[in-house]
């Protein structure tokens, strides 16, 4: 892998550490197992490059990213809260719609941003070179918004989001008001991802309806790496653990398509993406296996 | 303190299923009182507490707290006054947080979660100093996970962490039936303790004819959502295990053989 190539996963592997941290707190916080991410990744991306090819500028036009991902987590809470739909239903609810949702955003399937100024643009004045600048850049904001994200699970109403996700009924017992917890939870997770899909379209300079896809398996991914190579309990460290996963992720693939013997090309990102999960899922299971035979043998071993 | 005025509550009302859990429950429970509830299976013991609680919606009559109606108000509104520990040990705390974590949680009950970090050095010496009235060593392990745990260890917690807050009313579900004997014992100890130390205001459903009678001032038996007999003060104190017994075969009808082991645990 050349310099150039790395920097680039480097750059993408921390744009979906946002997706990460966002998949994070619905599977692991909230216990609600959130699909709307496909969609809300794009319609950041949508949202963001649209208003910066209307002439907004472009940190207005994140945010603006960033409220409607918020948005669709909304719906897809009161979908499930209000009509009692199932969590993953209810999400693949919303992710469907939003796909038409984002063509109407854009008004038509891909919108290009090549001279459009964007975040990025005041720093590049600076005399970095565009392939130092976006990781730095982006890495910076991930940091930062992780470390928000971390503190604010160390706050009485992080604890509680965590408690309703944990123990439903505890966290009623103690006057934790569940539905709530859960709106605010999705809007965070989906608002979070929204960010890195707008982001993402500003670093590389385009917005695709189809660009989503396949957002909750790498962030799954980027979770379950995390949790399998840094298992920590400190809430700094499992954020930080999101966002490694995520680098690590792309490093994996980026290593796997480039590998001439294994003979892999670029559009087999999916199967090797699945692999990966796989793996990440089935090894620390292997290991508890291994361990436990182990142990069996060094007992009947001492026995004898 | 606690008030249920002709409190009726049905499941599956209109259904073939249709299970009317309590038939008009008057109840009243002064301030500072200690409440044993007994009855036999489905009799509505923890549907009455559920109630109480919060819950479970109400079908028909009045819940007062003094003398604030809280028929319409859900559970996480009457926290303030409420706190309970359930049956199951690990119903009352999360098992993949830590101890001091729990604590927290509890220690915010009846106030809304901000943005305040949940832990700080002061509360975990309180943490420590509450979790040392165990004697279980806890007070060394405030950032184990709960799972890690035993069920008494967690059931114990659970029980400090109702008491953590001022509250007025205490509900224990059957809060040691799932524990060993000696567990059950230091628990119903401890409960005991803090119960008289705050002048809480209780219901406790047992299936122990001994514990019913032992503590507290006031029995209550329940039978089909009813409540069959209601002793206290002098004859309470004349009242023995066996007569209990009576009672009960009594109240599920004569021709009905007293057949549930259960009723006759730690008799």
């Amino acid at each position: 892998m050349s310099l150039f190539s790395f920097l680039g996963t480097l750059e993408i592997g921390l744009i979906f550490g946002l997706v990460a941290m966002g998949v994070y707190l619905t599977f692991r916080v909230l216990d609600f197992p959130d699909l709307t991410v496909d969609g809300s990744f794009t319609l950041g991306a949508a949202v963001a490059a649209t208003l910066i090819v209307s002439g907004f500028n472009a940190y207005a036009a994140t945010f603006a990213g960033c409220l409607a991902g918020a948005a669709a987590g909304v719906v897809t809470a009161w979908l499930n809260l209000r009509f009692n739909i199932l969590h993953l239903l209810a999400s693949i609810l919303t992710m469907t719609a939003l796909y038409t949702i984002n063509l109407r955003v854009m008004g038509k399937p891909n919108l290009a941003l090549i001279s459009d100024p964007t975040v990025l643009t005041p720093f590049e004045g600076l005399g970095l070179a565009n392939m130092y600048l976006k990781p730095i850049f982006v890495g910076v904001w991930v940091i930062a918004v992780g470390v928000l994200l971390a503190l604010f699970l160390k706050t009485q109403y992080g604890l509680a989001m965590r408690a309703v996700g944990a123990n439903k009924r505890m966290a009623q017992a103690n006057g934790i008001v569940i539905k709530e917890k859960v709106y605010v939870g999705l809007a965070l997770s989906n608002g979070l991802v929204a960010l890195a899909g707008a982001l993402f379209a500003q670093t590389n300079g385009f917005a695709d309806s189809t660009m989503g896809i396949g957002t909750i398996v790498v962030g799954l991914a980027a979770v379950i790496v995390g949790e399998t190579l840094l298992s920590s309990r400190k809430m700094m460290m499992i954020i930080f653990s999101c966002i490694i996963g995520s680098i690590l992720y792309r490093i994996a693939v980026g290593f796997a398509l480039n590998a001439d013997f294994l003979g892999f090309n670029a559009s087999d990102l999916n199967l090797i993406t699945a692999l990966l999960v796989g793996l990440a899922l089935v090894l620390p299971h292997l290991r508890k296996e291994w361990k436990a035979k182990q142990a069996a043998l060094k007992a009947n071993g001492g026995d004898a | 303190m606690i008030r249920c005025e002709q409190l009726k509550v049905t499941f599956n009302a209109g259904l073939p299923t249709e299970k009317k859990a309590l038939r008009g429950i008057d109840l009243e429970i002064p301030e500072g009182e200690f409440v044993t509830v007994i009855g036999s299976n489905g009799a509505g013991k923890s549907t009455l507490l559920n109630a109480v609680a919060g819950d479970i919606p109400v079908s028909g009559g009045r819940i007062l707290f003094g003398d604030r109606d809280v028929t319409r108000v859900p559970a996480t509104g009457r926290t303030r006054e409420v706190a309970r520990v359930f049956q199951d040990p690990l119903a009352g705390t999360c098992g993949s947080m830590t101890v001091e974590e729990n604590m927290a949680l509890a220690y915010g009950r009846g106030s809304r979660g901000n943005l305040t970090f949940a832990l700080n050095d002061k509360l975990r010496k309180i943490f420590r100093e509450q979790l040392s009235r165990l004697n279980l060593g806890l007070e060394n392990r405030l950032d184990a996970e709960m799972g890690l745990l035993s069920g008494g260890q967690r059931q114990s917690v659970s029980l400090l962490m109702a008491a953590l807050q001022p509250s007025s009313i205490l509900l224990l579900d059957e809060h040691t039936a799932a524990l060993d004997p000696k567990t059950a014992a230091l628990i119903m100890d401890i409960s005991a303790q803090i119960i008289a130390e705050k002048q809480l205001t209780v219901m406790m459903v047992t299936h122990s004819m001994r514990q019913a009678l032992d503590f507290g001032s006031r029995t209550l038996m329940l039978h089909e959502g009813k409540i069959v007999f209601d002793l206290k003060g002098e004859d309470r104190s004349n009242y023995e295990v066996s007569d209990l017994l009576n009672l009960f075969a009594k109240a599920r009808g004569s021709d009905e053989a007293l057949d549930d082991d259960k009723l006759l645990l730690g008799s």
